[in-house]
């Protein structure tokens, strides 16, 4: 009987403070997104949390997600969230017709991007290439790597470590304005610059 | 004669590409904070690289902050321990699969382009409860 009671007692305290919790918020654009509880102590399960703004305690079957309510979010839950990571920004630069030459506008555009980068810590640069439909693919592969291997010379003449960037060029697979085979078009001379 | 821009774009490309698959980077950490890889135990300063299967632990004033290559966020609290188990990403397609084991503690995640590209293509697990996220933000807290 004592040995069952502490037992009892045993299994209550570890459930009181070993309960796994899931608080579920609507991301930064404001939607909401859900989670799945695919398995609960190794069996499938199909429930969904899909209500925002609210706390599951995890290990149930069936879990009950409560509304944070008034109280909201405990402190060190709100301090988790201000130490997320700034979101990745994204920068296009333009080129002329068959060139690694920036139009005159997209000149203006690498000090923003620079400067970006210099305010993030641990920053990490994805730089991709583009081109239009004239000349064979083959060709608008090779030139869009020349591009976005032009924007990263740049950088590195700003400074820039080579280890925090990469490039790869897309050729003319991804266009931003569907053209037909070789027409010249401004808007997919490109180069989109990801700053994480 | 025409192959020739080709080719040496692509040395270009691999020169650039990095040596390991780099998975995310730390952004930011405080107090007690580190990667362990394998055997090594390695410092969480800004700037260094992740690798798939390495572990965030953290001390009782320990914190990370972290971005990966699909644009995912984590921040991680105290006291914690947190596996990326798996992780695989195609940029040209956008698509992959991402598993974060949370065996303690604390952790803030914003989801990225791999949450997005399949039904529970990222996942978390916790010791009782493995989670299909559906492009989101939230938090798990795995309390010890």
């Amino acid at each position: 009987m004592i040995r069952a009671g502490l037992a009892a007692t045993a299994v209550l305290l570890l459930g009181g403070c070993a309960t796994s919790s899931l608080v579920l918020l609507p991301d930064d654009e404001g939607r909401q997104g859900s989670v799945a509880v695919l398995e609960v102590a190794g069996q499938p399960t199909g429930a969904v949390i899909a209500s925002g703004n609210s706390r599951t305690a995890l290990g149930d079957r069936t879990p009950v997600a409560k509304p944070l309510g008034g109280k909201g979010l405990k402190k060190q839950e709100a301090a988790l969230l201000t130490g997320l990571p700034p979101p990745a920004r994204s920068f296009l630069l333009y080129f002329e017709q068959g060139t690694v030459t920036l139009t005159p506008q997209s000149v203006a555009v690498l000090n923003a991007l620079k400067a970006e980068i210099a305010v993030r810590s641990g920053p990490e640069v994805e730089v991709i290439g583009h081109t239009d439909t004239i000349g064979s693919g083959e060709d608008n592969d090779g030139l869009s790597m020349r591009r976005a291997g032009e924007v990263m010379n740049w950088l590195a003449s700003q400074g820039l470590d080579r280890s925090i960037m990469s490039a790869v060029g897309r050729g003319e697979r991804e266009l931003k304005e569907p053209t037909a085979d070789n027409v010249a078009s401004a808007a997919n001379r490109r180069a989109e610059v990801i700053v994480r | 004669m025409l192959r020739l821009p080709l080719g040496l774009g692509l040395i270009a490309l691999l020169a650039a590409a990095p040596a390991e698959a780099e998975i995310a980077r730390i952004k930011q950490s405080s107090g007690t904070a580190s990667i362990e890889r394998s055997s090594q135990r390695l410092k969480a300063s800004p700037g260094l690289q992740l690798l798939a299967g390495d572990k965030l632990v953290t001390g009782k004033d320990g914190r990370i902050s972290l971005s990966f290559i699909d644009n995912t966020r984590f921040a991680v609290g105290p006291n914690s321990r947190i596996s990326v188990s798996q992780f695989q990403y195609d940029r040209t397609r956008q698509k992959g699969t991402f598993v974060t084991q949370v065996d303690r503690g604390s952790l803030a995640v914003v989801s990225g382009k791999i949450a997005k590209s399949g039904p529970d293509a990222m996942k978390v697990r916790t010791p009782n409860t493995l989670l299909g996220v559906r492009g989101t933000k939230f938090i798990v807290d795995v309390p010890k």
